[in-house]
């Protein structure tokens, strides 16, 4: 099967076979970046968390807002793949693999976050061997290493009978791609194992996903304090996660599709699609946003009041209604129509999300800390170019990594493609089926 | 076992800091200095908070000396990741600062804001530090301990003395400061000590006592001038 | 079809045991961890309900991750191999 010649793989395999300038000059630009990155942690390493704008009251800021903000973004793979996969969308084929490469990249970045919060990175084996089951960081701890297990692997299978045919068709590393392709040579009996386990993993990795946002939900929701004690809070987390992480999977999508000539695979209509997700997340967005900010409201706990008017009116407004001009009336102004300029409407949707959800987290790690309930110790939070360094820095890795992978992997998966491409009978046939009374005439 | 406690009278409280000046001392609570003072790190193990009366605006000053309020059920030590902070068998909330990984979620799970983080190196060992009290390295969390060393001392003497452990030789050094007297310290399971007479007044009340923390720390609310 | 007989052919079935032991090394730590810490809280009566009532969930799902793993490395290689 690896044999078949076909032209149109040519273009995946592309990447892996040759590098041009551009690739060098995004490294380059991307290492700027990071290097920015390792300085601030560097000076924040040696001097201590001081160097940021963190204070008393506001003991949390940019990096739990990273926190929480990248580990949403790692909603996009897995869980949108799975969920495709077993709803047996065709149009899902070129799309899981990208899904999938920003989960496990993206997880990585996000459970790195945490480490940069703390005070003792030193002593981050602690975690290890006095970790205690009652805090809510070792659920997250917990929650996120099955989620990366179970996303590593779900990226992997998939990939077993790509690697096979680089490993056929490359001539350059061949030693790794043997050895990671586990002498796949396309079987029928090969195929059944690894569709029956990508089921298996597919259907495993739905909760895993879910239980992952709500636990880093619970990390807030579990404390007594105003805006934050909320049992609505994790399938809210939830569905930003799952918002933001379409919107951040487009986003790459269709960079790859211009800087790898993809045009072929990612057309239109998959991103006619994947906007109408996004659209429909959007009001589930807006419905959870409305529910939670309502129900404090009508409560009127003085408490709870005076962070909902910091957000609203207070030192917090830019940040609150840009976070709504963002996260639901760009997008809707945007997605309405598809029919015309698809692409370009949904990339803007795309980055107006991204962004309005970072500011979501943001609004919600913040002000809640800097309007404790004993009103003694009120104070505003300000980040100082340290922390700007290790965001741009996460963001920079992240990219990076992306586009490493990029080279040694097809970021479209050529089997699923090529599967697809000879399952359209069997397609055919199954759509007939659901048909009253058709299967006969038809067949 | 005894429960250690402590009745704060506001009827009494001048706002003189000298309880605040007492725990720096004893405690070996780091100046942080101005610019850090002026950023908000300023570390005061017990804080005297200031508020301004309501209904006599401009007129009156409320003052609250608020030292960690050594909750029976703190929410601060639920959310510890490592165990580093936790309530002893003697009801004290302990910090264990060898051992904190200066996450500062019991920073953020507080509603009291009674802890504080150590954001730069403030200082390091020298003469002149009291000798029975650690002094704290950067990037780890803090707070009042009720002189926890103080208890730790009592008990040795008692014991190298031959005699039973006394209640009474043990006490803050907030309390032992006040010079109104205002801060009263003492063993709350024991229905004949001062503090327990004080907490059962009916001036006492607990700060966010609905918030179920069962807080030690009970205040006694003004006497006149609030009606 | 390519037959696996070139001469390193026995460096990558051992590349690929360790590819299989660091999966399950790594899996299996996680389990050894999360049943360290049942002991901890048990022996300082920190809640051990909780550890235990979370381990229940995760445990059998890293378990499982093993076995799919397991499942696809002996089933595609084993007997892509043989034929």
């Amino acid at each position: 099967m690896a044999e078949i010649d076909d032209p149109h793989e040519q273009t995946l395999l592309a990447p892996i076979a040759h590098t041009g300038a551009g690739f060098y000059w995004a490294v380059a630009g991307l290492s700027l970046l990071i290097l920015w990155g390792v300085l601030a942690y560097s000076v924040q390493f040696s001097e201590g968390l001081g160097v940021t704008g963190l204070h008393q009251p506001v003991s949390w800021g940019f990096y739990v807002t990273n926190f929480v903000f990248f580990i949403g973004i790692s909603h996009a793979g897995t869980l949108i793949s799975a969920i495709l996969r077993l709803s047996k969308a065709e149009w899902r084929r070129p799309i899981t693999r990208m899904a999938e490469v920003i989960t496990v990249m993206v997880l990585f970045i996000g459970a790195g976050q945490i480490l940069i919060d703390l005070g003792r990175p030193d002593r981050l084996m602690n975690v290890i061997r006095y970790g205690r089951y009652q805090s809510p960081l070792l659920w997250d701890a917990t929650s996120i290493s099955a989620y990366m297990t179970a996303s590593l692997t779900y990226l992997y299978l998939p990939m077993i009978p790509d690697i096979a045919i680089l490993r056929d068709r490359l001539g350059k590393r061949k030693l790794l791609y043997s050895v990671l392709a586990l002498g796949w040579t396309g079987t029928k009996h090969q195929q059944r194992i690894l569709n029956r386990a990508i089921a298996i993993m597919a259907v495993l990795v739905i909760p895993i996903a879910i239980s992952v946002h709500s636990v880093v939900s619970f990390v807030f929701s579990m404390t007594l304090q105003p805006m934050w004690h909320s049992t609505i809070f994790g399938p809210y987390f939830v569905v930003g996660a799952i918002f933001s992480g379409i919107a951040a999977l487009i986003v790459a999508m269709i960079l790859f599709r211009k800087a790898y000539g993809l045009q072929d695979y990612l057309k239109p209509i998959h991103f006619r699609y994947l906007g109408q997700l996004l659209l429909i997340m959007a009001c589930l967005w807006f419905y959870f946003t409305f529910a939670e900010y309502l129900t404090g409201y009508y409560g009127a706990e003085p408490e709870e009041m005076k962070v909902f008017w910091a957000k609203l009116t207070g030192p917090f407004w830019p940040f609150f209604w840009g976070m709504a001009l963002c996260n639901f009336i760009i997008p809707m102004l945007c997605l309405v129509s598809l029919s015309r300029h698809t692409i370009g409407k949904v990339l803007a949707a795309s980055l107006s999300v991204v962004v309005g959800m970072w500011l979501e987290r943001f609004i919600i790690v913040v002000p809640t800390l800097s309007f404790p309930r004993l009103p003694f110790a009120e104070g505003i939070y300000a980040p100082t170019w340290v922390e700007w360094g290790e965001t741009a820095g996460s963001f920079g890795i992240f990219a990076l990594f992306y586009l490493l992978f990029t080279k040694f992997f097809p970021i479209i998966s050529i089997w699923e493609i090529r599967e697809g491409r000879e399952g359209v009978k069997e397609v055919e046939e199954r759509l007939i089926s659901y048909l009253p009374g058709e299967v006969e005439e038809k067949t | 076992m005894a429960l250690w406690g402590m009745v704060i009278d506001l009827d009494r409280c001048t706002g003189c800091q000298a309880c605040v000046m007492a725990c720096k001392a004893e405690n070996n609570v780091p100046a942080v200095g101005a610019k850090e003072a002026k950023k908000g790190r300023v570390i005061s193990w017990m804080q005297v908070l200031t508020e301004t009366d309501e209904e006599h605006h401009g007129e009156k000053t409320r003052f609250i000396p608020r030292p960690c309020l050594q909750c029976d059920d703190p929410p601060c030590t639920k959310v510890c990741p490592v165990y580093a902070t936790y309530r002893n068998p003697d009801g004290i909330v302990a910090q264990i600062y060898a051992r904190c990984i200066g996450c500062r979620f019991c920073m953020a799970a507080c509603p009291y804001n009674a802890k504080y983080f150590n954001w730069h190196t403030y200082q390091k060992e020298q003469p002149g530090q009291n000798p029975d009290v650690s002094v704290r390295p950067k990037g780890v969390v803090e707070k009042c301990t009720f002189c926890h060393h103080r208890l730790q001392k009592a008990r040795e003497r008692a014991l190298a003395e031959k005699r039973d452990f006394d209640p009474n030789d043990y006490v803050t050094a907030c309390a032992q400061a006040c010079p109104a007297q205002a801060i009263v310290f003492g063993d709350l399971s024991d229905p004949a000590s001062a503090v327990s007479k004080l907490a059962a007044s009916p001036r006492a009340f607990k700060l966010l006592e609905e918030l179920g923390t069962k807080p030690k720390v009970i205040y006694l609310s003004e006497g006149e001038g609030r009606g | 079809m390519e037959q696996l007989t070139s001469p390193s052919d026995r460096l990558i079935r051992v590349l690929q045991w360790v590819w299989l032991a660091v999966a399950f090394l790594l899996v299996g730590g996680i389990i050894a961890w999360i049943l360290h810490l049942i002991r901890t809280a048990w022996s300082l009566g920190d809640t051990p309900s909780a550890s235990i009532g979370i381990s229940i969930v995760a445990i059998p799902i890293f378990v499982v991750f093993m076995g799919v793993v397991f499942y696809v490395f002996w089933g595609v290689s084993g007997h892509g191999r043989e034929r």
